[in-house]
C-alpha cells in the first residue's frame, strides 16, 4: 500500500529536482587560463575577415609565443543577449567585439579601461569617442562607420556633368539631379525608408549642410534645440526631396537593406546615402558598379554658414573583460587586432574603412580616397546621438512626411517631445 | 478523478486474498492504508499540477507583477499603473488594438473564402482535383517565405503594378500606403493559410448527406439556394470550428508576415500587439512596458477565447 504513494512521490521529487537542475545546468566557462585567450565576435567566421584574423593572430603570436587564442564567432542577432548572460555570470571571453556607442557604453561596467595600454595607438587610430565613457576608453577601434553620399560617376558623365566636381550647394545639387534625370531617366536618390532608416541616414548625411557648426556640436553634446529653424529645415528638406520627385518610387515600402542599395547599384538612381563599413558601402556596390565609377560627395550647403563634414563614428572595436586573468596580455591582443597589418587586410578584403588612418587606400578608387581624406574634418553622426525611442518615432514620422499626412511643424514637435522626455 | 477508481478496485481485489491479521494490527494498518489512500490522488496529480503551476501560472503571475514595475532608472520599483497609462496614451498601441478589431471584422471573409472554394470542389467543378492540391500548397510554406514572395510581387516597381499599369490602372504602393497595407497583409495571410481551413471544410462535406443535395437538385434549387439552405445548415459545426481556428491563427501567427512584409509600417499602421511587445522588449529595452502590453493582449485573448467557447457550446446544444 505504502509503495503506491512512495513511488509517485519519488517520481515527483525526481521531476522537480530534475527540472530545477536542468535550468541552471552544467555550464562550462569559456574563459581561458592565462596561457589561453578567448575572443568573442561576430566577424571571425566571415570569409572576408579571414585574412584579418590571421594577420592579427600572427602579430600576437610573435609577441607572445605559447599563448593560444581562440576566436568564437557568435551569431550577430543574438550577440548581445549571449554576452549579457556571460557578463551576469562574471565569466566569459577575455576579449570582446563591440559596436561603438550605446552598445559598449551600456556594458562598460564589465570592461577594463584600456587607456594605459593603447596610448601608443591614439594617433594612428580614429574613432575612439564611440568607445569612450566618462573619459575612459574601453575598446580599440577596428572600423569606422559613417554615412557618405555616394554618387554614380557614369551617370554624371552621361548627363554632361563633371564627376570630379559634385554640387557644393543645394540649388546646384537639385539642378544636377534634374539634368541627370532628363538625360538618363534615373531618379536622384535611391531611398529605402520601410524601416525608417532612410531618415536616419538623411539626417546625418545632410545635417552638416544645414546646421551651423555650433548647432551641430551642441546637438552631439545633447543640447538639441528643436525650435531652431535649421533643425526644422532638415525635415522640410526631407519632404522637399519627395515632393520634387527626387526619390526612387515607393520609399515607404522599400527596405534600405538592400533594396535601396540595389536601386543605386543597378544605376536606377544617381545618389544614395550609404555606409562606410560592413554593407552598403563602396566595395559592396562594386559588384555591379566598378570602383572608379563611384564617387563620394560632401553634403551640399543648404543654409549659408553651414560647414559640410563627413558624419562618422567608431564602428566596431575590441574591448577587454574585467575578469580576464592577465589584462596586459588581453590588451596586447586588442593591439594586435588593431595593428596596421591586420587592419590593412580587413580593408582590402572586406572593403571596410579601417580605424587606422595610415593605411594606403589608393587601390580602392576615388570614393574610398575621398572618405579617408574627409575623416580628418569629420564629426559624429547626428542620428547616433538620439535615443532608440526617438529614432523609432522619427522613422514613423518621416514616413508620414513622405506621404504628406503630417506637417513639418507637427513632426518636429513630436520629435522634440520624445527627445526631451529622454 | 476517474483515474483513481481502478486503483481502489485493485486494492480491494488483492485484500480479498490476504490472510486475516490480528484485530489490533488490522486497525493500525487500516488507518495507515486509509491515509495513504487519501494521499494517493494528490500525489498522483502532483506532477501535472506542479508543471501547470510552476511553468504556466507562476510565470504568468510574475509577468503581470512585472508589468507594475518600471523600466530603466526605475527598474525593479513598483510604479502602479504607470505602464498601463503609458500604453493607453501611446497611439501606436491603440493602433495595434484597433488592428485586432479589424482582424475580427475581417474574420467572416477569411472563413467564407475557403468555404466557397471547398463547396466548388465538393460540387466537382472541372479540375477540382487539381485545385484541391493547389489550394493547400501555400499552407506548407513558412510565413517568412510567403512574405518574401509577396514583397517581390507587391513592390512598387513589381509585377502586380506592372500588370495593373498595362491595363491603365495607376500604381498603388501596396505595402507603403497606410490605408492599404493592413488589408494587403491580412489578404496574404488568408492566402497562405486558407488551405488548412479548406481541408477541414472538405472533411465536413464528407459527412454531408448526399441525398439532401440530390433532393435540392430535383426540386430545381439554384447554386446559391443550395448553398444557403442545404450546405450551410448541414455544416454549421464545421463552420464554427473554422471560425475559431482562423481567429486563433490571425491573432497569433501574423508576426512573421508583419516582420517580413511591413515591419509594422508604414507609419505604424500594421502594428499588432505581438509586434509592439517585441519592439518594446527587444529594440526599446522596455521589458516592463512590454509585459504590460502582454498582459493586455492576454486579457483580449481571454475574452475572445471565452466568447468563442460559449459560441461553440451553444452551437453544440443546437446541433
Amino acid at each position: 500500500m505504502k509503495q503506491r504513494t512512495v513511488w509517485p512521490a519519488i517520481l515527483v521529487a525526481a521531476l522537480v529536482l530534475g527540472g530545477c537542475g536542468s535550468a541552471s545546468g552544467t555550464r562550462s566557462s569559456p574563459g581561458g587560463s592565462a596561457a589561453k585567450l578567448v575572443v568573442w565576435d561576430w566577424k571571425s567566421g566571415e570569409a572576408t575577415a579571414a585574412q584579418y584574423i590571421e594577420k592579427a593572430k600572427a602579430d600576437f603570436a610573435r609577441k607572445h609565443p605559447g599563448v593560444t587564442v581562440e576566436f568564437v564567432a557568435q551569431p550577430h542577432d543574438q550577440y548581445y543577449t549571449l554576452l549579457g548572460t556571460a557578463i551576469q555570470s562574471g565569466k566569459g571571453p577575455d576579449v570582446i567585439l563591440f559596436n561603438g556607442g550605446g552598445q559598449i557604453r551600456d556594458r562598460a561596467d564589465a570592461l577594463l579601461p584600456l587607456d594605459e595600454y593603447v596610448a601608443e595607438d591614439r594617433q594612428r587610430l580614429a574613432g575612439w569617442d564611440a568607445f569612450t565613457k566618462d573619459g575612459k576608453t574601453y575598446a580599440g577601434p577596428v572600423t569606422l562607420q559613417g554615412h557618405p553620399i555616394y554618387y554614380n560617376r557614369a551617370l554624371y558623365e552621361k548627363a554632361g556633368l563633371d564627376p570630379a566636381k559634385p554640387a557644393a550647394t543645394w540649388p546646384e545639387f537639385v539642378a544636377n539631379c534634374a539634368a541627370i534625370t532628363k538625360q538618363t531617366g534615373t531618379k536622384c536618390f535611391a531611398l529605402g525608408n520601410k524601416e525608417g532608416i532612410g531618415i536616419q541616414f538623411f539626417l546625418s548625411a545632410f545635417g552638416s549642410g544645414v546646421l551651423t557648426p555650433q548647432e551641430y556640436d551642441a546637438w552631439i553634446a545633447g543640447k538639441r534645440d528643436w525650435t531652431s529653424p535649421h533643425v526644422k529645415r532638415i525635415f522640410a528638406l526631407w519632404k522637399e526631396t519627395q515632393d520634387a520627385k527626387l526619390n526612387s518610387d515607393g520609399p515607404n515600402s522599400t527596405a534600405m537593406f538592400n533594396d535601396a542599395f540595389a536601386i543605386f547599384q543597378s544605376a536606377k538612381a544617381s545618389h544614395v546615402i550609404g555606409l562606410m563599413s560592413d554593407i552598403g558601402h563602396w566595395k559592396d556596390f562594386g559588384e555591379f558598379l566598378p570602383a572608379d565609377k563611384i564617387g563620394v560627395m560632401r553634403a551640399p550647403v543648404v543654409v549659408p554658414g553651414a560647414t559640410p563634414s563627413l558624419p562618422f563614428d567608431g564602428g566596431i572595436g575590441y574591448g577587454v573583460a574585467k575578469w580576464t586573468r592577465d589584462p596586459k596580455l588581453a590588451a596586447d591582443l586588442v593591439r594586435s587586432l588593431t595593428s596596421t597589418d591586420a587592419l590593412t587586410a580587413f580593408h582590402e578584403q572586406a572593403g571596410a574603412i579601417a580605424a587606422d588612418t595610415t593605411i594606403d587606400v589608393s587601390k580602392g578608387g576615388p570614393a574610398v580616397t575621398t572618405i579617408v581624406t574627409d575623416l580628418a574634418s569629420g564629426k559624429p553622426a547626428l542620428h547616433v546621438a538620439l535615443s532608440s525611442r526617438t529614432l523609432d518615432l522619427m522613422g514613423r514620422v518621416s514616413q508620414k512626411l513622405l506621404s504628406g499626412s503630417i506637417t513639418v511643424d507637427e513632426a518636429v514637435r513630436q520629435l522634440a517631445a520624445s527627445d526631451q522626455a529622454g | 478523478m476517474t483515474s483513481v477508481r481502478p486503483v481502489v478496485a485493485g486494492r480491494t481485489d488483492r485484500a480479498r486474498h490476504q490472510r486475516p491479521a490480528p484485530p489490533g494490527a488490522t486497525a493500525r494498518r487500516g488507518r495507515g492504508a486509509r491515509r495513504s489512500e487519501r494521499l494517493a490522488p494528490y500525489v498522483l496529480l502532483a506532477p501535472a499540477v506542479l508543471i501547470i503551476v510552476l511553468l504556466r501560472l507562476w510565470p504568468l503571475l510574475l509577468g503581470v507583477n512585472f508589468s507594475f514595475t518600471g523600466d530603466g532608472d526605475r527598474d525593479g520599483t513598483m510604479v502602479g499603473l504607470d505602464n498601463y497609462r503609458e500604453l493607453l496614451a501611446d497611439p501606436l498601441f491603440r493602433g495595434a488594438l484597433r488592428n485586432v478589431g479589424l482582424l475580427v471584422l475581417l474574420l467572416p471573409v477569411a472563413v467564407a473564402i475557403p468555404g466557397l472554394l471547398a463547396t466548388f470542389i465538393y460540387l466537382r467543378v472541372p479540375g477540382h482535383r487539381f485545385y484541391r492540391s493547389v489550394y493547400f500548397f501555400p499552407a506548407v510554406l513558412s510565413p517568412v517565405i510567403v512574405g518574401a514572395i509577396f514583397n517581390l510581387l507587391l513592390a512598387f516597381d513589381g509585377p502586380l503594378n506592372t500588370v495593373l499599369g498595362g491595363v491603365g490602372i495607376g500604381p498603388t504602393d501596396w505595402l507603403g500606403d497606410p490605408d492599404v497595407a493592413m488589408f494587403v497583409v491580412v489578404g496574404v495571410h488568408v492566402w497562405a493559410t486558407f488551405g488548412m481551413a479548406l481541408v477541414v471544410f472538405l472533411a465536413g462535406f464528407a459527412t454531408l448527406d448526399a441525398t439532401l443535395l440530390d433532393a435540392a437538385r430535383v426540386d430545381g434549387a439554384s447554386l446559391p439556394q443550395t448553398i444557403r439552405h442545404v450546405i450551410v445548415p448541414s455544416l454549421s459545426r464545421t463552420i464554427q470550428f473554422v471560425f475559431v481556428t482562423t481567429m486563433i491563427g490571425m491573432l497569433t501567427s501574423m508576426f512573421g508576415l508583419l516582420y517580413v512584409m511591413t515591419s509594422g509600417g508604414p507609419e505604424g499602421s500594421t502594428y499588432l500587439p505581438e509586434y509592439y511587445i517585441w519592439i518594446q522588449q527587444g529594440q526599446m529595452n522596455r521589458p516592463a512596458l512590454a509585459s504590460a502590453a502582454s498582459t493586455v493582449l492576454f486579457g483580449v485573448m481571454l475574452v475572445v477565447g471565452l466568447l468563442q467557447i460559449s459560441l461553440l457550446r451553444r452551437g453544440v446544444r443546437e446541433a
